[in-house]
């Protein structure tokens, strides 16, 4: 391995060893969480539901679930291991290494990523258990989840830069993702709902996020799937050049 | 002639809050040399440190670490640096051994040497029972010890120790200074700032006065002595920050009958 490979590699070790010490905590609660909302909304409401669009509701809503599993883990993750960093100061260790600013950036992104990867396959796997859960479009599927997760390691890292206390980090995934997570379609379709709030749904992101997933698992989806791949690839892509310039200005990571 | 081992040209730094830390720092420091730089508390000493370090952007000028740019294409300037900080600054989620391992990854070290390099320094610093334990159970001493383990652990060439001694007892800071003279005499450039007159006065082949963000006075530490007009590195630190009435042999000729 080379020197830049050596670094890459220990500044992402790094990342997931913090993760990978808490279990309980970053692996064990999400999962059991997930199982809490498929339980529920799946097996106890599901089964007066029956069917949407032609599809077991439990099956309809898993999808979401595992979306929702990735993102919210990406997102947790990097936010606050990077402020925690921050604090502690532990980050300029890394700071005043070799280390480029893009490879500090993915090196973050990516300890966040493979959090989400994690929970999001054990409850894929372990899913699968209960329920006959199709992969109709494993072409869209895969894209979709790795763009999922990446835009929302990005979206940790963006909040844990800016974040000076963790009310803030909070407050982003408290009062912003989740009522966005929730309110785009993972326990329902948008097409059943009442106007103003079937319309309002197509200004959430989430809501086409949401729909690539499921149209990956069971075909079927209410947007256009080449606009939101072609959307989600875009969104991402600014993200993670507002990051980098972030990272390469040193923006409230060096004084 | 070989190039110094710190290079900085009219050095400036000015915080987003307005603050000036540093206005036109020019400094050298040759290879081989220890270096004290001493100043009252907010004179510049951790600002200028932090430039060269990468964890500060500088408003103006140059940086060089043996001849190698510090600022912009940083990545030699840096593998050259290791950074004993004046806080505490270690990660309370990982082992003694693991903050030893990580570093040492950032700037590229093979497993194997990793490795060998871990044992070498936990047993100097008397940390190898230490080794498996979390970062945030040591006491305030061993963390001082980790974090100059920490800094030695890429073989830096040039190694700056910011005040590596406050706070700690008297023996760990006699045992602390030994292995810096050691490494010194070994090869290693050192840069210091201490609040600790009298052993900077000891230690030092050079010396440089830093207030309000300027170098002051520079040389051995009898020249800065005689560029104030006393006697000694106390005294000459007395008058730079206005307090001459503190001197001790200012006090032992009032006491005198």
């Amino acid at each position: 391995m080379s020197t830049a490979q050596i670094r890459f590699a220990t500044l992402w070790r790094r990342e997931v060893n913090r993760f990978m010490k808490i279990k309980k905590q970053t692996l064990g609660a999400p999962l059991l969480e997930t199982f809490l909302y498929i339980s529920v909304f799946g097996a106890a409401l599901g089964s007066r539901i029956d069917k949407l669009h032609g599809i077991d509701y439990v099956v309809f809503v898993i999808p979401g679930l595992i979306m929702m599993a990735w993102s919210i883990n990406a997102f947790t993750n990097n936010s606050s291991s990077i402020l925690q960093q921050k604090f502690q100061g532990a980050i300029q260790d890394q700071l005043s290494s070799p280390a480029s600013p893009l490879e500090l950036l993915l090196a973050f992104s990516l300890g966040g990523f493979m959090r989400g990867l994690i929970v999001a396959v054990l409850t894929f796997v372990a899913s699968s258990f209960l329920v006959d859960l199709p992969v109709d479009h494993i072409l869209v599927l895969v894209p979709s989840l790795f763009l999922v997760g990446f835009f929302f390691s990005q979206l940790g890292v963006l909040i844990g830069v800016r974040a000076e206390q963790f009310d803030d980090v909070a407050f982003a995934q408290t009062f912003i993702l989740t009522p966005l997570i929730f309110l785009g379609g993972v326990f329902y379709s948008a097409e059943l709902l009442p106007e103003p709030y079937e319309t309002l749904t197509h200004f959430n992101p989430i809501y086409y996020m949401i729909n690539l997933v499921r149209y990956g698992f069971v075909g079927f989806t209410e947007v256009s799937i080449a606009l939101s791949l072609l959307a989600l690839t875009a969104a991402t892509a600014v993200l993670f050049a507002i990051n980098l310039r972030l990272f390469s200005a040193g923006y409230k990571l060096r004084a | 002639m070989s190039e110094p081992a710190l290079h900085i040209e009219d050095l400036a730094k000015r915080y987003p809050t307005g603050v000036e830390a540093l206005r036109g720092v020019s400094l050298d420091i040759v290879p081989g040399e220890l270096f004290g730089l001493l100043g009252p508390n907010g004179a510049g000493k951790s600002t200028l440190i932090h430039c060269t370090t990468g964890l500060a952007q500088p408003t103006a000028g140059s940086i060089e670490v043996f001849g190698n740019d510090a600022i912009d294409d940083y990545a030699e300037a840096r593998q050259a640096v290791g950074l004993a900080p004046q806080e505490p600054n270690l990660d309370w989620f990982l082992t003694v051994a693991e903050t030893l391992d990580y570093h040492a990854g950032y700037f590229g070290m093979a497993k194997r040497e990793r490795r060998e390099r871990t044992d070498e320094l936990l047993e100097t610093f008397s940390l190898t029972e230490k080794r498996d334990e979390r970062t945030r159970t040591l006491s305030g001493g061993m963390k001082r010890r980790l974090i100059l383990a920490r800094a030695l652990m890429h073989r830096p060439r040039l190694l700056i120790l910011d005040e590596p001694t406050a706070g700690v007892d008297v023996e760990l800071r006699l045992e602390l200074w030994h292995y810096v003279q050691k490494i010194n005499q070994e090869g290693t450039t050192i840069l210091l700032t201490t609040h600790y007159l009298e052993e900077a006065e000891q230690l030092c082949d050079r010396i440089a006065f830093i207030a309000e963000g300027q170098i002051v006075a520079r040389g051995t530490s009898a020249e800065v002595a005689a560029r104030f007009g006393v006697s000694s590195l106390e005294d000459a630190y007395l008058a730079l920050v206005g307090r001459k009435e503190l001197s001790r042999s200012h006090a032992e000729l009032e006491v005198a009958p």
